[in-house]
């Protein structure tokens, strides 16, 4: 019953959300655009980290990919934006289960550095333009407006309802996941793999999976950020950025839809809002996240476990 | 040839640094099954101290430059180590019997928070470190050219390392932080006190890791407020090929690793040297996960 009470509130602030260009001003509009996208990449590292139960902290990678493709598809060969999103898709979902297959037998800890190591790895193919398409450090520019049916939206009110329905479709599949069966199987690893794997559950093939459905969603959202932005850099892949992601799941609670949703307030909204802060950023935020820790090790919204 | 030599002298030198910083990790590890990220952070807080006491000091002359160093490493090894037993009371302790990520959080906040401090109390730039500190006594064989910081950072590490080990290994105490490192609870029922062996933990590696870095800071005679990172990424990268919470394995992961990434730099390419180590690691981590000394681990049933 709550879970459903949660999912109704959820769906009418959606809905709420989607009324907010007419009333906020530009600054907020873009703001609530970068939440939503955020927002996605955000529930496609839980659904590694969170549900399947792997250290994932290179998650940016999987969002960079998406990004990337967009902007070389756009920029070079001229592809309209919404077309590239689904070769973002499926681009990131290969990267992601690649990157996977050798490493998800690792355990725990030695996953999480593996994963950190492609995140760096990553970062250098950027930086190195490798192949002359990334651009090298300064990354790509002038990527175009996305248009349905002919109709351009490249204004901050079409983007924003943009990111908003695909925050929406994301949370509709995160609500799916969480009553599926793969839901549950993936719960079952991360509780246990070894009975898991006793009861007939492939390991190693659902990790990939997970791994690909992750990288997947963040691919997507990863060809929004680069039509938001117009322009893709390095910067935006790096290390920091999948720790932030990997930060907004345990600081919110582990696959718990609020509780990433609220992670990805807390660790991105507010800090832009306190931009006057500046120098001071980081220093405010790690404390911040050591306090919510210490005072909330198991999340600010931890899931609550339904009996079944 | 003589390129070989030279990139296996400064690999020796960046190695035994590396072998410092990597025994904090390893030693957190051991004990406590958490990666510190604010480790790496700490060792750059060491060099920052030792530059501030190194300025200050050889800018009001008089002092002979051997005192200016030994007063900032002693400085940096104080500083350093009590900030370890604050992080280690503040941010980890509190976090003993939460989920383990919750800890990993922890200390990804605490090593934000020390970069960002370095960062206000110094400065956003790149500091130097003044000239004549270090002897600049160079000795030449054939081609291959050794300094004397070279010798001193090496001799210092492995007297330290040395050290360490028979510490470890020989006193009674040495042997509670083994004892502890295998099983907590059977320890505490020893009527070890496993507390006080994790705050020694946190007084040992940060120590070490002080060194480490302002060994950073001499010999490249540079510092910046995020190197903490990269080098404490590299140190632990270290750790985990010698077998992560092995002690002796860190110090040999230290070696190979600074070996290692200066022969890739200077054969293969310096701007992919990062890369190459990457790939080292995840290679190692596929064939071997545990390490070179690692732990034998059998699945539970």
């Amino acid at each position: 019953m709550k879970l459903s009470v949660n999912r109704n509130i959820g769906a009418v602030l959606w809905i709420a959300g989607l009324l907010v260009p007419l009333v906020a001003s530009n600054s907020w509009i873009s703001i609530l655009s970068m939440f939503a996208i955020y927002a996605v990449v955000a529930l496609s590292t839980d659904v590694v980290l969170g549900r399947a139960g792997m250290y994932d902290m290179g998650h940016a990678v999987y969002f960079g990919v998406g990004a990337y493709v967009t902007a070389i598809l756009n920029v070079q060969y001229g592809v309209p934006i919404l077309w590239t999103m689904p070769i973002a898709v499926v681009v990131a979902a290969l990267v992601g289960m690649i990157l996977a297959a050798p490493v998800v037998k690792l355990r725990g800890d030695y996953l999480l550095v593996a994963t950190i190591g492609f995140n760096e790895i990553f970062r250098m193919i950027l930086i190195n333009d490798v192949g002359g398409v990334t651009g090298g450090p300064d990354g790509i520019f002038g990527i175009g407006v996305p248009s349905v049916f002919g109709y351009s939206i490249g204004s901050q009110e079409g983007l924003f309802i943009l990111n908003w329905l695909l925050l929406g479709i994301a949370l509709v599949l995160m609500n799916n996941l969480e009553k599926s069966r793969l839901g549950r199987v993936f719960r079952y690893l991360k509780e246990d793999e070894l009975a898991a794997t006793t009861l007939g559950v492939n390991a190693r093939y659902y990790k990939i999976l997970a791994f690909a459905l992750g990288a997947g969603m963040a691919g997507a959202a990863g060809t929004l950020f680069a039509t938001q932005l117009a322009t893709v850099s390095p910067s935006a892949f790096v290390f920091m950025e999948s720790v932030t992601l990997f930060a907004i799941v345990i600081v919110g609670g582990q696959a718990s839809i609020p509780g990433v949703l609220l992670g990805t307030v807390l660790m991105f909204v507010v800090p832009q809002v306190f931009r006057e802060l500046a120098e001071y950023r980081y220093l405010v935020f790690g404390l911040a996240m050591i306090v919510v820790m210490v005072l909330r090790p198991q999340g600010i919204w931890p899931r609550r476990n339904r009996p079944e | 040839m003589d390129i070989f030599l030279q990139q296996l002298v400064n690999g020796l030198t960046v190695g035994s640094i590396y072998a410092l910083i990597a025994l904090g990790y390893t030693m957190v590890y051991g004990i406590l099954r958490l990666i510190n990220f604010a480790h790496g952070d700490l060792a750059i807080l060491g060099a920052f101290i030792g530059l501030t006491v190194i300025t200050g000091l050889a800018g009001s002359g008089g002092a002979p430059a051997n005192w200016i160093v030994i007063v900032a490493f002693v400085l940096a090894i104080l500083v350093v180590a009590i900030a370890g037993v604050l992080l280690e009371f503040t941010a980890y302790r509190p976090l003993r019997d939460a989920h383990r990520l919750s800890a990993v959080v922890s200390a990804l906040g605490a090593s934000m928070f020390i970069q960002n401090g370095i960062m206000l109390i110094w400065s956003p730039q790149t500091l130097t470190f003044p000239e004549g500190i270090m002897p600049a006594t160079t000795y030449n064989f054939g081609t291959v050219i050794i300094s004397a910081t070279q010798i001193f950072i090496v001799s210092v590490s492995f007297v330290l390392m040395l050290a360490l080990y028979l510490y470890v290994n020989k006193t009674r105490f040495g042997t509670a932080i083994r004892a502890a490192a295998i099983d907590q609870d059977a320890a505490r029922l020893m009527g070890i006190n496993v507390n006080k062996v994790i705050v020694s933990v946190f007084i040992l590696g940060p120590a070490l890791g002080a060194i480490g870095g302002l060994f950073i800071g001499v010999y490249y005679r540079q510092a910046v407020f995020d190197m903490g990172w990269i080098y404490g990424l590299n140190a632990f990268i270290a750790a985990i090929i010698g077998g992560i919470g092995n002690i002796p394995g860190a110090m040999i992961g230290g070696l190979l690793l600074g070996l290692f990434s200066s022969l890739a730099s200077g054969y293969i390419s310096s701007t992919w040297q990062q890369a190459i180590v990457f790939g080292l690691l995840i290679l190692i981590l596929l064939v071997r996960p545990t390490g070179i000394l690692g732990e034998r681990v059998a699945n539970k049933v």
